[in-house]
């Protein structure tokens, strides 16, 4: 991942947060899906917002995939906007294991219920270790058509400076899902991150 | 079973519907706006299931999302675009809406407390009324500008550019699934003189009457469009020449006895018709197809009107004039 200002020891200790957060995540979520889950520790990276575009252009150009926003904010600043990325082939596997049947519910909801259970569970855990809590808004769908994304994401990530990206990577009993997380924050919300991590820190 | 703190002055003015249940779903508390929206007084249903209150309830769906929020201690959502509400309650624009009920937007949020003893979680019910009702007037007006975007004004059948789209895509599916594909070009015959006799009101008249008759004719997927002027065209998908020359003839014959009433004159009016079948190898372009049956069209003229010609594979030039 690269620096971004962000000295070795924060950086370690931020991929630390994210690998607890994610564990606790699939946790939660095994139980309440009744089954076996098992996560691929997530690698991540910070980059500026604006090179977010071109970097999934090519994953999701070819095929048809979905983009769901769901903005959260907390205390010390720490707000931002959550995008999870995701081919249809997956959504319509996990949407099986969250107990839908096909025409029970519009595809939309699946996917806001889909993305919202994914981004509340893994940000909530990363919000109880740094002793925050967080408010969330209701997901939006921005797509869920072919070829699209790239405008998408350069609309949606204009706002921003930063971005984090997680790459998640559930493996079910079963099946196999995989789903990109894009945290984007303000500047602001970095600043305040790098000073939770260094309070982390001298705990330690 | 009450519980003080929820007893708050704030939550009992806010303009949305607060709801707190437990994880049996027994009803612990709601706000005024959801008594007075739902005619229930708290204190007679506190305890009792929510499901049983509100009977309405999508009680599978509900319970699947109320459960989510339990065993994740994560906030579930719903918003009125996907399902327009989940509470039956009367909204307070009785005319502007065509709905009878409150769109909503709901969330359903863990509430932890620690005066409570079981886990309970509190829906949020907001008012999205307005923005159902102006999404509605968005897509009836979508609807009605996608219309007169592919209507001819006038005489109501398709207008000349979304005819002519529409011929593209047939003569497309024809050579993919070989399946035959047949144009009729018509033109109302001696249509200055009508304008002259009965003025351009009278001409109009008789443009509209013809094709709504005309219209009539014709089967369902047939594609029906002006052309221009008095000129119209129809698009016969799944019909070979034969079957498009018999149309023609009927057409041709009906429009001829169809006597037209405009200010006490009875109008009698007749059409010249051209026929021509695509070729698959031949006609590569919509315009190749509309040239022979215009071919024919003329054809027809020249040869005296009010019948019907077809094109000849191979003619290239338009007959002499008879006569």
């Amino acid at each position: 991942m690269s620096t971004l200002g962000f000295s070795e020891e924060q950086r370690d200790c931020l991929q630390e947060i994210i690998n607890v957060a994610m564990g606790l995540a699939s946790d939660k979520l095994a139980r309440f899906l009744n089954t076996f889950v098992h996560l691929q520790v997530p690698s991540i990276a910070l980059v500026g917002a604006s090179h977010i575009p071109a970097e999934f252009e090519n994953r999701y150009q070819d095929t048809e995939a979905a983009l769901v926003s769901q903005g959260f904010f907390g205390n010390e600043g720490v707000r931002g906007e959550a995008i999870v990325l995701y081919q249809m082939e997956n959504a319509h596997k996990i949407s099986a294991l969250l107990g839908y049947e096909v025409g029970d519910v519009s595809e939309i909801e699946m996917l806001t219920d889909i993305s919202s259970i994914l981004t509340t569970t893994f940000l909530n855990g990363l919000a109880d270790q740094i002793e925050n809590s967080l408010s969330y808004s209701a997901p939006r769908v921005l797509s869920s058509v072919k070829g699209d994304m790239s405008a998408l994401l350069k609309n949606t990530s204009f706002h921003w400076e930063h971005a984090l990206k997680v790459d998640i990577s559930y493996q079910l009993i079963d099946h196999s899902f995989n789903c990109d997380m894009i945290l984007l924050i303000p500047g602001e919300a970095v600043t305040n991150i790098q000073r939770i991590l260094d309070r982390i820190l001298e705990d330690y | 079973m009450p519980h003080a703190w929820l007893n708050s002055p704030i939550l009992a003015q806010l303009n949305s519907g607060v709801i707190v249940v437990d994880d049996e779903y027994r009803i612990h508390y709601l706000n005024a706006f959801i008594e007075r929206h739902a005619s229930v007084q708290l204190s007679e249903v506190q305890g009792k299931s929510i499901f049983a209150v509100f009977a309405d309830l999508p009680e599978a769906w509900l319970k699947r999302k109320l459960m989510s929020v339990l065993d994740l201690k994560t906030p579930a959502f719903s918003s009125w675009e996907q399902r327009q509400y989940i509470f039956k309650l009367p909204h307070l624009r009785p005319i502007t809406s065509s709905s009878q009920y409150m769109a909503q937007n709901c969330s359903m949020l863990p509430l932890s407390s620690e005066q409570a003893e079981q886990p309970l979680i509190c829906i949020l019910i907001e008012d999205a009324t307005d923005a159902f009702v102006y999404q509605q007037h968005l897509s009836k007006t979508l609807i009605e500008l996608e219309r007169a975007n592919r209507q001819d004004g006038l005489t109501k059948v398709l207008n000349r550019r979304y005819w002519e789209e529409q011929l593209k895509q047939e003569i497309h599916r024809s050579q993919r699934y070989h399946h035959p594909l047949s144009l009729i070009l018509f033109d109302l015959d001696k249509f200055k003189d009508l304008n002259d006799k009965y003025g351009h009101l009278g001409g109009d008249f008789v443009l509209v009457q013809l094709a709504s008759f005309i219209g009539s004719l014709l089967r369902d997927s047939d594609l029906f469009g002006r052309y221009g002027g008095e000129e119209f065209g129809i698009i016969l998908p799944d019909t070979s020449l034969d079957g498009a020359i018999e149309v023609a003839e009927r057409i041709c014959l009906a429009v001829a006895e169809y006597p037209m009433l405009f200010n006490q004159q009875t109008i009698r009016v007749s059409v010249s018709m051209g026929v021509a079948e695509l070729i698959p190898k031949q006609h590569l372009l919509h315009d190749d197809l509309i040239r022979c049956a215009d071919m024919a069209l003329y054809n027809a003229k020249r040869a005296g009107r009010n019948r019907v010609c077809s094109y000849l594979a191979g003619e290239t030039e338009y007959q002499k004039k008879v006569n």
